[in-house]
């Protein structure tokens, strides 16, 4: 098979898959006997029971569901995903999606260069002191990543950094949003360090990367672990494979050895990783842009699902599926420049 | 004497306990895995125990929140000579003649007895959780590498679905919808954490069933059931005995004859599948399962209380450890003792099954074992 051809084999089945969440998805938050009512973000305490007869009518909730499905199918390939309730001053839900979706898109990055930079050297000192007192701590810290629950790392951070270092009088960092200044610049990006750095407010653009350094490096610190242990296992294969041992007798230095024969073997899996990593953090890392109030999708589309807002759930879980499965391609297209032993 | 199949069965049981030594060797040489173990093992025993060493009647709250009932979000002491962290200008302190070694919550409540009656209610979920959803997905996973062509299609393509989300967004729906009760967080995380199980064995199976042992396996019959072939027999037996009937009227039932022989005949091969599959196969490729499944379990533990922590939780009073954060939530920079000493012991417990976890995989990894 050719690549291209392999392509479009799974461009066919990502409308599969896209196909089969919208189903899911639709069915949990519409016709879920023990759901929330989709009305219910849409009226208040207030209206009167022909009224909310009335918003749902007028939102086609009285259809039967497969109904109700074809016309949300028929009107969101037009590009209309409905309106989102009052909690998000009934917006179009793919209007609410967009305008906050550049907030998760700085502090993905900013994440995911953090674990990258942290993660891999992590696990390369790892793999080349196998069993030894730098691997062990590097297992330690790596290890502590991933079982540290997301919310009370936030929370950790925030104590120390915002409150204790207010108290101690220590210059702190900002516990929660994405910026202190908001309206002062122009908004071109919609992601505030962007936006400063072109407006040329630098004042702006510091503030901004202020806001985000506890907030990517709580992500950060959660994910580097699972790219730290991939990398040493992928390092520790490598290291055992006979090219290394013939450049080794030929007499190469070690540091060569390792960063220019074996590093580029071994960090292809990391490649795949960090691109799941980085899709998974896009489609926004609910709790620790809860727990810091960060004004990206994560945080919406929790508020979302405790308001049962269909509409938004909708985009935001059909836009999620769409990021991954277009990640996993892009991984494995970039796979095939990597290690031209992989043939589709 | 025995017969040479006993006599490979037990050589085959001797190799797999010279094995398994050998990996306990390798396990023993890891401190960290060591103090994994200990630590794992200390928290199983607390939370058989929990329910002894601390009443459990002390969780029901006598007062609201701040008001009645105890001591609300008073600082801790650690011992009677002076404060344990000096956690901040505005926190009250309590001066009374309880000693709390980790303060109170908003109910009064002793934290440290909170957090111990805690323990237990998140292990047997995760314990719940993880097993439940390991061996559906195993099996899933098996029946997708083994039978292949559209079954394995099908399955996967249903695991596909699931992999487009991570784990806490669905989870989240799911619970949403499900409504707030731990029967129904536990489902909803069953949910979306079989399906890396699936996708796991199915790649063990698929490796696995062109090895050559399955092939000899295969051509020698593998243990045709003997009962398939007992209850042939008997059926062979019952039609011979109407072997008159071969030139009479009654022919016609010689058809059933050939019916059940060849029903019989299907579910023996079913049977031989099933049997390579489970006895061999599976036995063979069930490794990096047990590994995900000690990983995950500390990854359940965090998703279990995170959705508690969300707000899922039955009753805010549940002596839960994410339910007792969500309790310090609103009260982080007063009292927060509840927070850092609920996640703390969440953290602990996690770490210690990670470090089994990894510590396993390291060493029945073929590739890293030596």
């Amino acid at each position: 098979m050719k690549l291209y051809q392999y392509v479009i084999r799974r461009l066919i089945l990502m409308i599969f898959v896209l196909f089969g969440v919208s189903l899911i998805v639709f069915y949990l938050a519409r016709g879920f006997p023990t759901g929330i009512d989709p009305v219910a973000p849409y009226i208040h305490a207030r209206m009167t029971a022909e009224q909310i007869a009335e918003v749902r009518r007028i939102h086609g909730f009285d259809q039967p569901l497969y109904i109700q499905y074809f016309y949300w199918v028929r009107d969101a390939l037009k590009g209309d995903f409905g309106t989102t309730g009052v909690w998000a001053n009934s917006r179009l839900a793919i209007d609410v999606f967009l305008s906050s979706f550049p907030y998760t898109v700085q502090l993905s990055v900013a994440a995911i260069i953090l674990t990258v930079a942290i993660g891999i050297p992590l696990g390369i000192i790892s793999a080349i002191k196998n069993n030894r007192l730098p691997d062990h701590i590097s297992r330690i810290i790596a290890l502590t990543g991933y079982s540290t629950p997301s919310y009370w790392f936030g929370f950790m951070l925030q104590l120390v950094f915002f409150y204790y270092f207010l108290i101690w009088g220590l210059p702190h960092l900002p516990s929660s949003g994405a910026s202190g200044m908001e309206g002062a610049v122009p908004l071109v990006t919609g992601m505030p360090i962007l936006d400063g750095l072109f407006a040329g407010n630098l004042e702006y653009t510091l503030d901004a990367i202020a806001h985000l350094i506890l907030p990517a490096f709580s992500l950060a610190f959660i994910s580097l672990g699972f790219l730290a242990r991939i990398v040493r296992a992928s390092m520790l294969e490598v290291l055992r494979q006979d090219y290394i041992t013939l450049a080794r007798s030929k007499g190469l230095k070690e540091r060569v050895v390792i960063y220019r024969h074996a590093m580029k073997n071994a960090l292809i899996p990391a490649v795949t990783l960090t691109g799941i990593f980085f899709a998974m953090l896009l489609g926004g890392a609910m709790i620790t842009e809860y727990v810091f109030n960060w004004p990206g999708v994560g945080r919406l589309s929790l508020l979302a699902v405790f308001q049962g807002d269909s509409n938004f759930i909708l985009v935001y879980t059909l836009a999620l599926a769409l990021i991954v499965v277009i990640a996993n391609l892009a991984v494995d297209i970039v796979y095939v420049f990597l290690d031209p032993r992989i043939k589709y | 004497m025995k017969s040479n199949s006993a006599k490979a069965r037990t050589g085959e049981w001797k190799a797999r306990w010279a094995d398994f030594k050998y990996t306990l060797y390798l396990l023993r040489r890891n401190p960290l895995v060591l103090a994994g173990s200990f630590m794992a093992l200390f928290f199983i025993i607390l939370s058989l125990l929990a329910n002894y060493i601390i009443d459990p009647n002390l969780a029901i709250p006598t007062g609201y929140p701040e008001s009645g009932g105890g001591y609300p979000f008073h600082r801790s002491y650690m011992w009677s000579k002076g404060h344990f962290i000096n956690w901040g200008p505005d926190v009250r302190l309590h001066e009374g003649p309880e000693f709390f070694y980790l303060g109170t919550d908003g109910w009064g409540r002793d934290l440290l007895k909170m957090i111990i009656l805690a323990i237990p209610v998140d292990m047997e979920n995760a314990i719940i959780i993880t097993l439940i959803a390991s061996i559906f997905g195993t099996l899933l996973g098996t029946l997708a590498g083994y039978a292949g062509g559209v079954v394995d299609e099908a399955i996967l393509r249903v695991t596909d679905i699931f992999f487009a989300f991570p784990a806490l967004v669905l989870a989240l729906v799911f619970a949403a919808m499900f409504g707030r009760s731990i029967p129904t967080l536990r489902l909803a995380i069953i949910l979306v954490w079989w399906p890396p199980y699936v996708r796991l064995m199915r790649g063990q199976i698929l490796s696995e069933k062109e090895k050559s042992y399955v092939e000899a396996l295969k051509a020698l019959g593998a243990a045709y059931p003997k009962t398939f072939i007992r209850i042939q027999e008997r059926f062979d037996v019952v039609f011979d005995k109407i072997v008159p009937l071969r030139a009479g009227r009654l022919r016609f039932l010689l058809i059933f004859q050939r019916v059940i022989n060849g029903i019989l005949d299907q579910l023996a091969l079913l049977g031989m599948h099933l049997r390579i599959l489970f006895r061999h196969i599976l036995l063979n490729s069930i490794y990096p399962v047990l590994v995900q499944a000690t990983l995950d379990f500390g990854g359940v533990i965090l998703t279990f209380s995170a959705l508690m922590f969300l707000g899922f939780s039955p009753s805010p009073s549940l002596p839960e450890l994410g339910n007792l954060a969500s309790d310090g939530y609103s009260h982080v920079f007063d009292a927060p003792w509840l927070m850092v000493f609920s996640g703390l012991t969440m953290l602990i417990i996690a770490l210690a099954f990670n470090l089994v976890g990894d510590g396993l995989r390291d060493v029945l990894d073929p590739k890293l074992r030596r």
